[in-house]
């Protein structure tokens, strides 16, 4: 006999489980690539679900136009190597109403330059499903997320109307204009998506490695100064420090840590042994209490 | 992968490769009053690594609560606000923590009567099920009605936690009371393994360590029992199965059927037989990205390569020749009703197996099960919470086994067909050919009716197939719906 599958192998053949279920299921499915590390463990999965074949969707970015230039960089190469057709969707209307991270509130610019065109871009190409890679981890509201979390016309998420999901069983009919969001990652970890990119050697965003970067410290949160745009108060003399991300968001709205891990080990390492959660370093979230529940509610992944 | 392979050191520290040895799932049922949410905040406080920023929350809005006696560790498992609000657990709610070894998932379930389907439905995924009960109250009409619940949906595994030891004066008397009412209650049902451990969740007692106060009790300590048990996939044997979820390509000669393996296992070499057509081939390769395997076993992710081109499509179980799955048209299965609109004898519903969509054509309420009593009502009608006896009647064939044989491929949901709706979750009990002949009056949907109509624009490629099977299935539904008996023979 085989040995016993670990908790990577098992959590590995659920997604691909996952990602096979909703390619026959649904209509038109789109994965949402957001490039970070879940968005690298995601598409990985999602090549390995279909393979020889490639995934038979397209991945789609919300561009808030305001992330790390690295992560764009980043994104682009990862297309053309592995050949994978991607949309890039802005909200064009809220930029040119100039929404911007740091004039306005979180729950705001959240609204606008990325729950508003995600689902601009769901209704523009018709999407009855999107690949996301939210983990029941992550935060209070997450917990309760199904594996196939419908959303009500208008892309509503409703806790309360969620339907149950017993064994494996997952069931993918739509009713009128219901879509669906799908999260292979449910049972994942933190630390399990690291360790996973360590065993499968995948490439990652350069940010998630510690470098000397030029940043400010704000509301006691450091901030790497990616391009001009932000408005310095008169003390904030960008400074050149050693930091890294946990997680990667909009730049004015994520924060980075001091760190001296510059591979991936280390960075694995780090993580396992890290005393905050990853949402710390995210400042959308501490807006106001239930603030990802609110967001879900209205639309947001 | 250039850049990382370069940054790559030879050496990794072992603990950041470590990978757990499997996962087991825990849930946990009882009510707020019981004291669930503090055991298994309680739980997570002392054996996981939770975050400082999870810890600080949880410290910091501990007063109100309780007074400031102790951290409220309810508040590391009640999520949403709606919850929060109410002091209750509408949800499942899944939380992660690792010990030395292995992976724990704990799925929190609510415990009200007006809640058995979100029980059932958490249930459903879980290895082991902690049963809460209040020293005080000791077993009561609610953990008879939880038994019956777990022993449905095939959790074999239980854990009678008998809280609030420090109320009852940590009294022996009392929790040997207790136990002799669960091994009673138990011996009803279908359990492997059912143990009593009395705990104190709020002080940490025979949780994660071994309490001072009841020096007479010499098992093991709640945590301790649970790193005892089994992973799912060293206790599983079984017949090999894997529904077919997919067809891969490669555009050249590569044909590969994709599927998880849902029991047993097989090897390159091995023979195996789609139940539905009757037609066997030889495996030629298991395949995944990366590697080629030699063996599949459950719980793996592959793509079957056969040496003969069978025609085997999604909806398909392989399996070895000398042990299928069955070919049934008709089912004999016991129902939980998950959802609020009423069983309606006029309504359109299909059977969603592992991998396969079937309309169904008749469905029939026999008998209304009790939890509390165990006794069964007979009964026409089934409403949310309710569990029946039923017996289905498919539109055409499906490959399934009982339940209690064969969980992965003896499971099913009922669907509801406008709405989309999981409107019941259900185990086979029984399945047969449809021995009987139909009535006279049966209509037969056959391929060549619709080939000359309705699906005369399809052809043979993959989407087309899949597009003529949902045709048959939609019309089959209205002809249901219509009140024609309807058979699909296609």
């Amino acid at each position: 006999m085989t040995a016993p599958l670990s908790h990577l192998d098992l959590l590995e053949a659920e997604a691909i489980y996952i990602f096979r279920e909703a390619a026959a299921q649904f209509r038109k499915p789109v994965l949402l690539y957001s490039i970070g590390k879940d968005s690298t463990v995601l598409l990985h999965l999602a090549r390995k679900a279909f393979w020889p074949q490639k995934p038979p969707f397209p991945l789609l970015h919300i561009d808030t136009t305001w992330k790390f230039k690295d992560m764009i960089a980043f994104r682009d190469k990862t297309m053309r190597e592995l050949g994978l057709e991607l949309i890039v969707h802005v909200n064009e209307e809220g930029l040119k109403r100039g929404i911007n991270p740091y004039d306005h509130s979180p729950s705001v610019y959240t609204d606008v330059m990325k729950t508003q065109p995600l689902k601009q871009a769901l209704d523009k190409y018709g999407f009855d499903a999107a690949f996301g890679g939210a983990r029941r981890d992550e935060e209070g509201s997450r917990a309760k997320e199904r594996v196939f979390s419908f959303r009500s016309p208008g892309h509503r998420w409703d806790p309360r109307r969620q339907r149950p999901e017993m064994w494996n069983l997952l069931n993918g009919r739509l009713g009128a204009g219901e879509t669906v969001r799908i999260f292979p990652l449910s049972n994942w970890t933190e630390r399990d998506v690291w360790r996973y990119i360590l065993r499968e050697k995948l490439d990652v965003v350069p940010l998630y490695f510690a470098a000397r970067r030029p940043t400010i410290t704000r509301n006691g949160q450091l901030l790497v100064v990616d391009d001009a745009r932000l408005p310095l108060q008169p003390r904030e003399k960008p400074q050149m420090k050693h930091v890294r991300f946990r997680t990667l968001g909009c730049w004015p709205l994520t924060a980075a840590v001091p760190s001296t891990a510059t591979d991936i080990e280390s960075v694995v390492a780090e993580t396992l042994g890290a005393r905050t959660s990853e949402r710390q370093g995210r400042l959308i979230d501490h807006d106001q209490a239930g603030a990802m529940e609110r967001k879900k509610q209205e639309g947001y992944f | 992968m250039t850049a990382l392979t370069a940054i790559r050191r030879e050496e990794t520290a072992p603990e950041v490769t470590r990978e757990l040895n499997g996962i087991l799932h825990l849930l946990t049922c009882g009510s707020v009053d019981d004291g669930k949410s503090t055991l298994i905040g309680r739980l997570l406080w002392d054996a996981s690594d939770l975050y400082d920023d999870q810890r600080e929350t949880i410290s910091r809005s501990s007063n109100a609560a309780t007074g400031g006696a102790h951290p409220d560790f309810s508040l590391l498992v009640d999520g949403l606000v709606a919850e929060r609000e109410q002091g209750i657990t509408i949800d499942i709610a899944w939380r992660y923590f690792d010990t030395e070894t292995r992976r724990f998932v704990i799925i929190d379930s609510p415990g009200h009567e007006q809640y058995t389907r979100n029980m059932a439905s958490g249930a459903s995924h879980a290895d082991v099920a902690i049963m809460l009960v209040d020293a005080r109250h000791g077993v009561k009409r609610q953990t008879r009605r939880h038994a019956g619940i777990l022993d449905i949906v095939g959790v074999k595994r239980v854990i009678l936690a008998v809280n609030k030891m420090d109320l009852v004066d940590w009294s022996q008397e009392r929790f040997r009371a207790i136990e002799a009412d669960f091994r009673e209650l138990t011996l009803r049902f279908g359990f492997r393994e059912a143990v009593t451990i009395p705990v104190s969740a709020v002080g940490g007692d025979n949780v994660a360590r071994r309490s001072e106060h009841m020096p007479w009790y010499t098992g093991p300590h709640l945590l301790e029992h649970l790193e005892r048990i089994p992973s799912r996939d060293i206790t599983a044997r079984g017949s090999f199965r894997m529904p077919v979820q997919t067809v891969l390509r490669d555009g050249l000669d590569f044909r590969g059927l994709a599927g998880t393996v849902s029991s047993g296992c097989i090897c390159v070499g091995d023979r195996v037989t789609d139940a539905l057509s009757g037609q066997s081939a030889h495996v030629l390769r298991i395949a995944t990205m990366g590697r080629d395997l030699e063996i599949a076993s459950q719980g793996q992710a592959v793509a079957l390569q056969l040496d003969a081109d069978i025609d085997v499509a999604r909806g398909a179980v392989l399996s070895t020749p000398d042990a299928p799955p069955s070919v049934a048209m008709q089912l004999e299965a016991r129902i939980v009703w998950l959802w609020e609109t009423p069983f309606d004898p006029r309504a359109g519903y299909l059977l969603r197996t592992a991998t396969d969509l079937a309309p169904i054509t008749s469905l029939e309420i026999k008998a209304l099960l009790d939890l509390e009593t165990l006794a069964v009502q007979p009964a026409k009608a089934a409403s949310v919470n309710d569990i029946a006896l039923i017996g289905i009647t498919l539109g055409r064939p499906m490959a399934v086994d009982p339940f209690a044989v064969n969980p992965a491929t003896g499971c099913f949901l009922i669907v509801d067909a406008v709405t989309g709706a999981s409107v019941a979750g259900g185990v086979i009990l029984s399945a047969k050919a449809s021995g009987e002949t139909h009535a006279a009056s049966t209509f037969q949907l056959t391929r060549e009716l619709l080939e000359r109509g309705l699906n005369s624009d399809l052809g043979g490629s993959d989407a087309d197939r899949r597009e003529f099977q949902r045709r048959a299935s939609e019309v089959a539904l209205l002809l249901h719906a219509a009140g024609v008996p309807v058979k699909i023979e296609i």
